[in-house]
């Protein structure tokens, strides 16, 4: 029942917030965060609650069956902690509404990642997309953004729809994410296959799909940009594991050069844009391209070990993206910009501002001790163990690029002479503060000990890939 | 399989203490900075002071039971970070050096910095990173295996980064930090690589476990891990050609300078080599390669060493001239040569910077030598110690670099290369001379503070550059306060005594101490002697001194100082004034390339080539609809004909052709 | 139990047939919208004609109930044509339905 509470609690609290009478978005702030904090509780506190319930039988048997899979536990945790953090730095106007789709948001992305049955998954797929779309529209700066997202992202969940019906057809059951021993064949198979590649591709997003992505980033206000980051946007590299790998690893293993070749284009593409971006937040996008591919080129790679370093890097990406994008937005309202032309210096008046940004910073270019680099050396040590050595080799350039790039964006709004039209503002209040604290905490913590998230045995993932033999 | 452990697997608790020691310490001057004030100074070199003795602790208490700890080491485990990839600390003598001169250097410069930070609004936070900078470099020596040595790695780079943007608002230090960082996190991927290589064949990350299997390692294979990892050591230690950084990474407070640059940090490269004896001594690619760039970088640096005037510019080439010389040591496999002279080199390095830091601190953050010049009389403890530490560097008989230098260039002659023994040699001459060249011109002649910078040969820029090093906060010269003499006094001793402990050949102190880690190999005796060595390698040197007094030294030369100084700055040769050009060499094939692909793919082929082919996917689009619309006439009859002329095309499909074929 | 029919099934194809001919042809060639309105029922009936044959061929009720449906459906249909040719017939005074091409694309 508590898997279908967490879901079902933010997406009733949104629609109910819009009939809260709150002016100045006080209220609509404190119920917001506390709702987002109660799934965040109720999460943690039953990681493995289920809740089934037949939907259809015809043409074949799909139900409405919630429950988190050992892959996508830590991700619903990431996406209760990140909304709770967000919500509570939100500071844009007719904030009500803002923290309403956020709820919304939450409430569909919980749908998503605890759908056991396909249907309802490619379901949520498409009502995570619409929360997005109205904030792009409300608050972003260009309507074209909006519309590029919506399309883009439409068209992904349009492919994955008639994948997911076409493989009901064919295997007559849709309740089967989470099972590692379903596997279609078949003539139609590759074409379910591409389906559900298109949509988690584009959703990743992998280049040369990702064109949508840096506008979206950039036009949307901070808060929602951070859970959409760290958190949407593994809806595509969760289905590739828990779907592609899982019933169709033979299509996957097929085409795995194809996606080895599309992670680590986007790896290096994405960190080569970064370096040059001015806009901090497209800089912050491009690295997304750049470390996501990192995760594409994992799971390609079929190798366990890369296996459990993509699940730390899922958690790592999503802490520091979102850590990254809250603190872009605290010095954009702050100063009004986020050109890094026109910032610097923030850090001799802002000194707690610049130390969690320090600790985000270090953590996005892969600073030993802190998650993202567990991610990035478990993952490439089995890429490599794999034998695919040039790719392992390419992956290694763009953790130099991270480095200067991020040290770039750190120091061209913290350090060097004041800007001096940029006036001196207060640092970091408590608020944003401990809207902040968790993720750096998270950061530390994940890369002292990722242990714990190495729970996830991809073994059955891998094993029965294995066992299938590989169709070149 | 089984796991080989390097080292008495035990329950160390000093040993944990004083690696985490200075983390706790760093965490509470960084948490409670604004509330302890002035005494997060003492209380930093008291947390150092305190790891030092635990250094001490742990080491006797490993080697209580039987002694079997002092010949292999002690070897504490820690955690599980992921399943296969198991952490520990191991205390051998190779660690066991580096730890004592990191904790005890470290203390010293600690004690130094009280006084030289005085009056820093961010005093506070600069003990903090040191005490941080300490913890990452027992980390880094302290690990039992390859990932956590990547860590410490990783976090020195990150302290070093700190500490030399410390004064974060100048540009020239902001630039320089990202530099630093960069330029080592190439080392960082290089190493990283050679982990890959080493968990992909040996299933583990741990040191016993790669050396044990070393062995059935391809040639290939060994050498290319070998690379990687010097790849790493190069970057860290400013080894040709990935040295650019650390002349510029001076823009950090003289202490800095003094622990990370010249005295530890950039000595983990000769520790990762050494660590890796093992792999290196079955690899004679490998040590040929290593030896060879040891020697080049040695040999640059001296050379960039005649030509600077920054006084730490000058003890940073020197930096990395020695370090070469230690490379060069370690890389043919004179590992205790190698190692010794890093033992020597912490001393009086951290002396000639810290005695550097004395002339800044007095003469209000001036750094140029030219404005410099008799400071002999008015700074007597800085002379001395400046002196004494050039005598060492110089390698002048009885001064501990002797010791430690003539190790190394004999090592080289033993290990087969003839070549680089040469190379040592001529090294030893150039470095007397710069040396003596920065101790003339800093305390013999008259004093040129002064003189007219123009008259001197000082362009615009370079003035720009020194003077405002610091944010006022002791802009006036005054006498150095006594937590600065005091370091400067103790260190003395080591840097003229230590060599002693290398005296005797293979029944030093020194060698007994190493036996076990380095077993003795069967070379053939070279046709030099090593007594002779030292006789020739003594004379170059005092060639060198020569060259050096009769230049800037003697009645006459410190007389004209002025014309020559101006005469030999505008006469700099282009290719010594931009340091041969690697800067601009680096810049151009490495920065400039990644900006060309950042513009090209953000302002190209993102905008116009792939949004350009989604535009025109729309624009199919809409021609499919507009082709359409023709159909859509409006008329009734129209669409009813369509109707039924589809209908009948079905209809005639089905009976006729489909229905034929069956 | 019913005797088998009297006439044969193939000659009700041919009458449906040829009623479902005649009203594609009035559909298509007439241009009075009232004429073409009778020719979809004579389309409609030509179906029923055959649902009622076939399901008394087969002895099937489905037939029936179908056949029912479309007499239904067809009537709802005519009240909303014929009230779409009375609002067309008062705004253009004429029947014709080429002159009715306002949905043109």
């Amino acid at each position: 029942m508590i898997a279908l509470i967490v879901i079902l609690l933010p997406i009733a609290a949104g629609f109910a917030l819009y009939a809260v009478p709150d002016a100045h978005g006080r209220t609509s702030k404190i119920i917001g965060t506390a709702v987002a904090a109660a799934t965040l509780l109720m999460t943690a506190a039953q990681p493995h609650a289920e809740f089934s319930m037949r939907w259809l039988s015809r043409p074949f048997t799909a139900s409405l069956h919630f429950g988190a899979t050992p892959v996508s536990i830590w991700i619903v945790l990431l996406l209760a902690l990140c909304t709770t953090c967000a919500i509570l730095a939100t500071n844009v106007p007719r904030r009500r509404n803002f923290i309403a789709q956020m709820l919304l948001l939450e409430g569909a992305m919980m749908g998503l990642f605890l759908a056991r049955d396909l249907m309802a998954f490619a379901l949520f797929w498409d009502l995570m997309l619409l929360p997005v779309f109205f904030v792009l529209v409300n608050w972003g700066e260009h309507t074209a953004t909006a519309w590029r997202y919506f399309l883009y992202n439409f068209a992904g969940g349009l492919t994955l729809l008639l994948a997911t019906a076409a493989f009901g057809i064919l295997y007559g059951s849709t309740d089967v994410i989470g099972r590692a021993d379903v596997h279609i064949v078949g003539a139609w198979v590759p074409w379910i296959f591409a389906g559900f590649a298109f949509a988690f591709l584009i959703k990743t997003p992998v280049w040369p799909l990702h064109t949508w992505m840096p506008p979206t980033y950039s036009d949307m206000p901070s808060p929602m940009v951070a859970v959409v980051s760290s958190v949407q946007s593994k809806a595509g590299l969760y289905g590739l594991i828990v779907i592609g790998m899982a019933f169709m690893p033979d299509y996957l293993r097929a085409y795995s050069g194809a996606f080895i070749v599309l992670g680590v284009v986007s790896l290096l593409y994405g960190a080569f844009v970064a370096l040059t971006q001015n806009d901090a937040k497209r800089i912050v996008a491009y690295s997304s391209l750049s470390h996501l591919g990192l995760i594409v080129l994992a799971i390609a790679s079929f190798n366990p070990i890369a296996l459990k370093g993509a699940i730390v890097y899922i958690v790592a990406h999503g802490l520091f993206s979102a850590a990254l994008f809250l603190i872009i937005g605290y010095v954009e309202d702050r100063e009004g910009t986020r050109s890094l032309a026109r910032l610097g210096g923030l850090g001799a008046v802002n000194p707690r501002l610049a130390g969690a940004f320090t600790i985000a910073v270090l953590a996005a270019l892969g600073l030993p001790g802190l998650a993202g680099f567990a991610g990035e050396i478990v993952i490439l040590t089995g890429v490599f163990q794999a034998g695919y050595v040039w790719p392992t080799i390419l992956a290694l350039v763009p953790i130099v690029l991270a480095s200067a790039y991020m040290l770039r964006l750190f120091q061209d709004v913290m350090n060097g002479p004041a800007v001096e039209d940029v006036p001196v503002r207060r640092d970091l209040t408590w608020l944003e503060g401990i809207a902040i604290a968790p993720l750096l905490l998270a950061l530390v913590l994940v890369g002292v000990n990722p242990h714990a998230l190495t729970v996830f045995d991809p073994a059955p993932y891998s094993v029965a890939a294995s066992s299938q033999g590989v169709v070149r | 399989m089984m796991h080989h452990v390097m080292g008495v697997s035990g329950y160390y608790p000093y040993l944990v203490a004083l690696w985490l020691l200075p983390l706790v310490g760093a965490i509470v001057i960084w948490a409670f900075g604004p509330q302890l004030k002035s005494t997060a100074g003492p209380l930093g070199t008291a947390v150092i002071g305190g790891s030092f003795i635990g250094t001490l602790l742990s080491w006797s208490s490993a080697t209580q039971n039987g002694g079997t700890a002092a010949a292999l080491g002690a070897h504490q485990a820690l955690f599980s970070w992921i399943p296969g990839f198991d952490f520990g600390l191991l205390l051998d003598p190779l660690s066991l050096l580096w730890a004592l001169i990191i904790t005890g250097v470290g203390f010293l410069i600690h004690m130094y910095s009280i006084g030289y930070m005085d009056g820093d609004k961010a005093f506070a936070r600069f003990f903090a990173y040191m005490n941080f900078f300490v913890f990452a470099m027992l980390t880094l020596v302290l690990s039992d295996n390859f990932l956590g040595l990547l860590t410490g790695w990783g976090l020195v780079g990150l302290a070093s980064y700190f500490l030399i943007g410390f004064w974060f608002f100048k540009p020239s230090a902001v630039a320089a930090a990202r530099k630093a960082f960069v330029l080592n996190v190439v080392g960082d991927v290089g190493i990283m690589l050679a982990i890959f290589m080493i968990v992909a064949s040996v299933h583990s990350i741990g040191f016993g476990d790669a050396f044990a299997f070393a062995g059935s390692f391809s040639s290939g294979w060994l050498f290319a891990i070998c690379v990687l990892l010097f790849i790493g050591a190069a970057a860290k230690s400013a080894q040709v050609p990935l040295h650019t950084w650390l002349p510029d990474a001076m823009e950090g407070p003289t202490p800095v300078s003094a622990l990370i640059h010249a005295a530890t940090m950039v000595t983990a490269g000769v520790y990762l080599i050494a660590r890796c004896a093992p792999l290196w001594s079955q690899n004679l690619n490998a040590q040929e390669l290593v030896g060879t760039i040891g020697g080049l970088t040695a040999l640059l640096g001296a050379i960039l060493g005649t030509s600077q005037w920054d006084i730490k510019r000058i003890l940073a080439y020197s930096t990395m001239s020695q370090i070469g010389y230690m490379i060069m040591g370690v890389g043919v496999g004179a590992y205790e040569g190698g190692v010794a002279h890093f033992f020597t080199h912490a001393f009086f390095k951290a002396q000639l910077f810290l005695a550097s830091g004395l002339i800044i601190h007095a003469l209000a953050n001036e750094q140029d030598v030219r404005r410099m010049g008799g400071l002999r009389t008015k700074m007597p403890l800085a002379f001395a110690a400046m002196l004494t530490g050039v005598l060492a560097i110089s390698g002048i008989p009885g001064f501990s670099g002797f010791f430690s230098k003539d190790q190394v260039i004999f090592g080289v002659l033993e290990h087969g290369h003839p070549w680089l023994y040469a190379l040592g040699i001529v090294t030893a001459g150039i470095t007397a001379y710069y040396m003596c060249r920065m101790l003339f011109l800093t305390f013999f002649g008259a004093y040129r503070g002064g003189v007219d910078p123009a008259q001197l040969g000082i362009r615009h820029s370079e003035l720009a550059g020194s003077a405002e090093s610091d944010d006022g906060a002791h802009g006036h010269a005054h006498a150095p306060a006594f937590w600065m003499n005091v370091p400067v006094a103790i260190l003395i001793v080591p840097s003229v005594l230590a060599g002693w402990l290398m005296f005797g050949g293979s029944t030093s102190p020194w060698a007994r101490f190493f036996a076990a880690q380095f077993p003795a190999e069967h070379l053939a005796a070279p046709a030099i002697g090593e007594g002779l060595t030292g006789i020739v390698t003594f004379a170059v040197v005092l060639v060198g001194m020569g060259v050096a007094w009769s230049r800037y030294g003697n009645a006459y030369a410190t007389e004209n100082a002025v014309e020559r100084l101006r005469a030999e700055s505008v006469h700099m040769p282009a290719v010594l004034a931009n340091a041969f050009y690697f800067d601009a060499a680096l810049d151009a094939i490495f920065v400039r390339s990644s900006q060309l692909f950042g513009t090209v793919f953000g302002r190209v082929v993102d905008p116009h080539i792939i949004d350009g082919g989604v535009r025109e996917a729309a624009f199919s689009a809409q021609w499919l609809g507009s082709l359409m619309r023709s159909f859509q006439t409006g008329f009734l009859r129209a669409y009813a004909f369509i109707l039924v002329f589809g209908v009948a095309c079905f209809v005639v499909y089905y009976a006729a052709i489909a229905g034929g074929a069956r | 139990m019913m005797n088998a029919p009297a006439v044969p099934l193939v000659d009700y194809i041919t009458l449906s047939s040829v009623i479902f001919f005649i009203g594609v042809a009035g559909v298509v060639v007439r241009r009075n919208p009232l004429i073409m309105l009778m020719s979809i029922e004579l389309m409609f009936n030509a179906a029923n004609l055959l649902f009622m044959a076939f399901s008394r061929a087969w002895l099937q009720n489905e037939g029936h109930v179908f056949a029912f449906l479309v007499i239904t459906v067809a009537a709802a249909e005519a009240a909303i044509a014929l009230a779409i040719v009375v609002t067309v017939f008062r705004t253009a005074k004429n029947v014709d339905v080429d002159d009715v091409a306002m949905m043109k694309g």
